[in-house]
C-alpha cells in the first residue's frame, strides 16, 4: 500500500507539475522537487528550477481544524557567462512570471490549497553571483488550506 | 644593489615554469593564447548561500605575469576569462572567479613575478 504523501509534499509536487506545464517565457522546463538543492557548477549551464518544501505552520482555525500554511521555495538558477542585462533580464522576468502565476492561485491537483503569499526576497544571490558566476533567485510561496 | 630575494624568486619562478608546468589555453572572448601554467591548488568548494548548495572544483593556476601581459591577451586577468587544460582526450574548462573574499587573481609573490589565478571548473569536454 502506498501511503498518501504529507500535505506539504503534495503541495510541492503540484507546484512542480504546474511549473512544468505552464506557459512561460522559458520553455521545456524540467522543474524538480528536492529536499536540498545540491548541484555541481558544471551542471548549471542549463536553467534549473527546483521546488523545495521549507516550512509548515499550523494556526488554530476552529476547535477541530487548523489553518495550515506550507512554505515552498522555488529556486531558479543558471550559470551565466557575462552577467549582463541581455543575459540576466530574461531570468528576472521568468521569476516574475512564476510569481504572477502563483499569486492567489489554487493548485490544480489540490484545490483546497491556495497561494496566499508570494515573496521574492532573494531576487538574485550576490554570493552566488560573485563566487560562482551564477544567477540564483529564490521565490517563496505560502499556501494555505484548512486541515 | 640588487635584491637577493627578488633574484631568488625569479630563479624559482623560472624553475617552476621549466619543470613543473604544463601548457594551457587562456581565453578571453575570441582571443586565445597558449601559456605555461603551474597548478597551484586543486580542491573542492561548497557554497550553501540561501540554503541552495552549489559545489565546484577549484583550481589555481600560476602563470608568469610577463607571459600573460606579453601575449595577445595583454592585460591583467579578468573575471570570466577561461583556462582550458587538456588531459589526454579530455579538456577541462575553468573560469576565473572569486574565491571567498579574494578577487579572481592576485600576485603569487612579493615581486609580482607570477600571478595566482583562481578558477572553478565549468565544463568538461571529451
Amino acid at each position: 500500500m502506498t501511503a498518501t504523501p504529507a500535505t506539504v509534499i503534495q503541495i510541492a509536487e503540484s507546484v512542480v507539475a504546474e511549473i512544468n506545464a505552464g506557459d512561460f517565457s522559458k520553455t521545456n522546463l524540467a522543474a524538480q522537487r528536492l529536499y536540498v538543492p545540491n548541484f555541481d557548477l558544471e551542471d548549471m549551464k542549463e536553467l534549473r528550477v527546483t521546488v523545495v518544501p521549507r516550512e509548515v505552520e499550523y494556526l488554530p482555525l476552529d476547535r477541530v481544524s487548523n489553518k495550515f500554511h506550507a512554505t515552498i521555495d522555488v529556486a531558479v538558477q543558471k550559470k551565466f557567462s557575462k552577467g549582463d542585462a541581455k543575459e540576466i533580464d530574461p531570468l528576472v522576468f521568468f521569476v516574475e512570471e512564476l510569481a504572477d502565476y502563483f499569486r492567489l492561485k489554487r493548485l490544480n491537483s489540490l484545490v483546497a490549497a491556495r497561494c496566499v503569499k508570494v515573496e521574492n526576497a532573494v531576487l538574485y544571490s550576490v554570493e552566488h553571483w560573485t563566487q560562482l558566476n551564477q544567477f540564483t533567485s529564490l521565490l517563496t510561496l505560502t499556501f494555505e488550506l484548512a486541515k | 644593489m640588487s635584491d637577493l630575494l627578488q633574484r631568488g624568486q625569479a630563479w624559482l619562478s623560472d624553475k617552476l615554469t621549466k619543470h613543473a608546468s604544463r601548457l594551457v589555453t587562456y581565453q578571453r572572448d575570441e582571443l586565445s593564447v597558449e601559456l605555461a601554467a603551474t597548478i597551484g591548488k586543486s580542491e573542492y568548494e561548497q557554497d550553501d548561500g540561501e540554503g541552495i548548495i552549489t559545489r565546484a572544483q577549484v583550481r589555481d593556476f600560476l602563470i608568469n605575469s610577463k607571459d600573460l601581459l606579453g601575449s595577445d591577451i595583454g592585460t591583467w586577468p579578468r573575471r570570466g576569462d577561461r583556462i582550458l587544460e587538456t588531459d589526454g582526450d579530455t579538456t577541462f574548462v575553468y573560469e576565473l572567479m572569486s574565491i571567498g573574499n579574494e578577487p579572481p587573481w592576485r600576485y603569487s609573490d612579493p615581486f609580482r613575478v607570477k600571478l595566482r589565478i583562481h578558477t572553478k571548473l565549468v565544463d568538461t569536454l571529451s
